[in-house]
């Protein structure tokens, strides 16, 4: 009994081993799979209403819109293969390439981006990034189709399709930099048949139909959101890479661990106190690039003391903006002498003069104009500056207090909250000095200083009819030289208006391996999978 | 023992609803709101949204609408994560929760009794310090420096394991199952230990050996259930922490379950998150104290279901 039993079990083993190396010795499918940390979960991908930057890489890669980032961030064409304006740059005209479908076979034509547009702008979309056809390309209708709450007519709109492969736009104002605010990001179009059947759901996996180079096969929160190669896109034979896999990682000392064992073949971010030591350990593998992403002192210029301009230029005074950077922060951040992150090099950004002084410099003409406001050992000007809880705003924020403590006498502290709260206290006004920070929407200075026009009502409680002028007559100036030239103007009126004191640039900070390439450093951070490819 | 069960399945109903009235509004008192955190929203947009998820109405009118909701067990949409509603979230995320939960507790369970045993068993000796010294460094030593170590020694270092991630392996389960099991195995060990030391001093244990039992039976029959009420009236509310998922372990692991949605849905003001969350986290613990309930009433002659 016992033999049978032995030699039954002996025959079993023996051919469970000759299958699991028939198994084994099956090649794998030569398929290239890219796995990319995501950081945390994405809010939405729902492309009309997402507004994050990470959930745009997605985006990009599930959609095309009329122009396309190389991999560079350099704009060429996208679905749309060529374009012109006219002299007035008013009317743009964009011509689609032939051939264009949905990933299941559908046709894609003009009237899809249309669709798009219209569903971005609709005040029943509730969608936060409606300004971006509303004001940031100021569309004939677009601002006024926004702010009809019972919607109003999608005719009204300055956006039509005259035939298929058309789309023309009619501006109420010159927008130059038109080609970079018509990407995937901007203009997804919309495939109206799956918006009708599923409603909000025509985003899930089993019902999305997209127009971009990959298709979404998988998305599980807080897990992670599979991509495959969509076979109906019009240049999928330039696509190398097969499948991309965006790896959730909340934790980035995890992620980078999961780097270095070779489960992601890039990271979303590197743990900013181990900088130091990751450049050291992978060198070329650390990819830090300025960001478009400014990080300033803002000033209450309606609370007492602040509206004293002479407070307010002391304080700025009063920091050494290199130091921050290198002994305090120590995040890679470039420190920055302008409001708006420098990357256009077309655009000569005006400086402040507090920039480069020697502390001795810095000392001396800060407590000189803290005397004449009225401050000095005897009556210390107290002041409190708000910023979010988030860990490298947080060592600003007490970089910045404690540099006002030694240069300037000056009782300093900071007062760290959560995010919300952070943001309620600023909209609630009542506070002194806010630890601020601004993402552009392109390249250029134009949509940092858009923001802080006093009509803006951003919340800065500011009034300047100056710098509205100026920034109205840039709006209306089609020559981007020239714009520029104006921009540059209304910077520097900004700048010596001391609403704000500079402090720097942030930047992003990738792991990437070596297989990988095609991966660039851009300022705007975007690396299109469609670009890239694996060797091994 | 069934009347008793349902009696207090009925008497956690109130319970159940204070919870939610409670947490419906110390919830709106925290500054900032779900929305408030974007600031290039303008105004009318800022109107439009807050609409969409009725935070323009009065507050009474915006619970009347929760309840009504909650009656067709909708939980609302989460504000945060705006592609699902909070009951897709907790449908995806609780088994996985509930997977790492049960078989931390279950491995915690089982080491730790016989851990616990072992030290009563062997007071003083080798056995019994080493069990201690296992026990404190559970309980001492945090999950979040017990996690990235495990992961620099089984993942980075002996290339075992794999480091995050979920996909359903064995492999990704051993590590954070383990972590979240270790305080738990702590504490069981040494409840067991104390416990079981002070049933074996008991009259009628005495009795027992006084009538001639041999050891083995004695400890085994006799004082086990005795020594093991305690273990079970920790187990408890145990469990039911352990499988509604640890935030730590969770973010550490990279595993997509719930736990993380009591912390994040907080800081981000989602409110039907966290109330999605706080309503199935106060179930399961008035659930899981009804069971330990009815398991004390089985080991334990002296309780009685009145």
């Amino acid at each position: 009994m016992r033999n049978l039993f032995a030699r039954g079990l002996g025959k079993a083993l023996l051919g469970a081993a000759i299958i699991a190396t028939a198994i084994a010795a099956t090649p794998a499918l030569a398929e290239t799979v890219l796995n990319r940390g995501f950081g945390a979960s994405p809010d939405t991908l729902d492309p009309h209403m997402n507004f994050g930057a990470r959930e745009g890489w997605i985006q990009d890669d599930m959609y095309e819109g009329l122009t396309a980032s190389n991999a560079k961030g350099e704009i060429g064409p996208g679905a749309a293969e060529k374009w012109e304006t006219s002299d007035d740059g008013l009317t743009w005209t964009f011509h689609l390439r032939d051939g264009l479908k949905w990933s299941n076979g559908d046709p894609l034509v003009a009237q899809d981006f249309i669709n798009g547009v219209i569903r971005q702008l609709d005040p029943k979309t509730a969608s936060p990034r409606a300004y971006y056809f509303g004001s940031l390309i100021p569309l004939v209708g677009g601002q006024e189709f926004m702010d009809t709450k019972e919607g109003g007519d999608p005719k009204t709109v300055g956006i039509t399709a005259p035939d298929d492969k058309t789309i023309v736009m009619k501006l109420k104002a010159p927008q130059p930099n038109m080609m970079y605010l018509v990407e995937s990001y901007h203009i997804p179009p919309l495939h109206k048949p799956s918006f009708d059947k599923f409603g909000g759901d025509f985003i899930k996996p089993e019902n999305i139909v997209n127009n971009g180079p990959y298709m979404m096969t998988e998305m599980v929160p807080q897990s992670h959101v599979t991509l495959v190669k969509n076979p109906n896109y019009w240049d999928a034979a330039n696509v190398k890479i097969d499948k991309v896999v965006y790896v959730v990682t909340e934790d980035d000392q995890t992620e980078l661990k999961r780097y270095k064992a070779g489960e992601l073949d890039a990271t979303n971010e590197i743990p900013s106190n181990q900088l130091d030591a990751v450049k050291e350990e992978f060198g070329k593998e650390a990819r830090i690039t300025p960001y478009l992403e400014s990080q300033y002192i803002s000033f209450n210029v309606n609370k007492a003391p602040f509206d004293n301009i002479k407070v307010r230029q002391a304080l700025a005074i009063g920091i050494d903006r290199q130091v921050l950077q290198d002994k305090i922060l120590k995040a890679g951040y470039q420190a920055n002498c302008g409001y708006s992150p420098p990357n256009d090099p077309r655009y000569k950004q005006p400086q402040v003069p507090e920039c480069n002084m020697s502390k001795e410099e810095r000392m001396e003409k800060g407590k000189a104009l803290l005397a004449e406001a009225g401050f000095g050992p005897d009556n210390p000007l107290k002041v409190t500056i708000e910023s979010s809880t988030d860990n490298t705003a947080k060592k600003l924020a007490e970089g910045v207090a404690l540099m006002w403590k030694q240069n300037l006498g000056v009782d300093a502290k900071v007062n760290a909250q959560e995010f919300q709260a952070w943001m309620d206290t600023f909209y609630a006004g009542g506070w002194d000095v806010l630890n601020d920070n601004l993402i552009g929407d392109m390249p250029g200075p134009e949509s940092h200083l858009i923001y802080m026009r006093p009509s803006a009502d951003s919340g800065y409680g500011w009034k300047n009819d100056e710098y509205e002028g100026l920034m109205d007559k840039a709006a209306a100036e089609a020559d981007l030289a020239k714009r520029y030239d104006i921009l540059a103007q209304a910077e520097k009126n900004l700048l010596d208006y001391y609403l704000v004191t500079p402090l720097d640039v942030t930047t992003s900070r990738h792991l990437v391996k070596p297989s990988v390439k095609g991966w660039e450093d851009n300022i705007l951070d975007v690396h299109p999978t469609k670009l890239m490819s694996v060797e091994k | 023992m069934l009347a008793f069960a349902i009696r207090r399945i009925i008497g956690a109903i109130p319970t159940l609803f204070a919870l939610i009235v409670i947490s419906f509004f110390i919830m709106r008192v925290a500054p900032g709101g779900p929305f408030s955190a974007n600031r290039k929203l303008t105004a009318a947009v800022l109107e439009n949204i807050n609409k969409a998820y009725h935070l323009d109405e009065p507050l009474w009118m915006q619970f009347g609408r929760y309840l009504w909701g909650l009656a067709h067990f909708d939980f609302g949409p989460s504000t945060k994560y705006m592609d699902y509603s909070v009951t897709e979230l907790i449908v995806q995320g609780l088994p996985v929760s509930i997977e790492i939960g049960l078989w931390a507790m279950l491995i915690a369970t089982f080491s730790g009794i016989a851990l616990g045993m072992a030290g009563a068993l062997r007071r003083n000796g080798a056995t019994d310090l080493t069990a201690g010294i296992i026990a404190m460094t559970g309980i001492a030593v945090p999950t979040f420096v017990i996690g990235p170590l495990l992961q620099i020694v089984f993942g980075l270092q002996l290339n075992w394991l794999p480091i995050a991630g979920w996909d359903g392996s064995f492999a990704a389960k051993v590590l954070p199952v383990f972590v979240l099991a270790l305080p738990n195995i702590a504490y069981i060990s040494r409840l067991t230990r104390g416990s079981m030391i002070e049933t074996l001093r008991t009259n009628y244990v005495r009795t027992a050996r006084a009538k001639g039992i041999g050891p083995h039976r004695v400890i085994w029959k006799h004082a086990l259930t005795g020594a093991m009420l305690p273990v079970i009236a920790y187990l408890g509310p145990a469990t039911a922490i352990t499988v509604t998922g640890s935030v730590v372990v969770e973010q550490i692991f990279g595993i997509p379950g719930i736990g993380r949605y009591f912390v994040e849905g907080a800081t981000n003001r989602d409110y039907p998150l966290v109330m999605g969350v706080t309503i199935l986290y106060g179930g399961i613990v008035i659930l899981a104290n009804i069971v330990t309930d009815v398991v004390r009433g089985l080991l334990d002659p002296k309780v009685s279901y009145e």
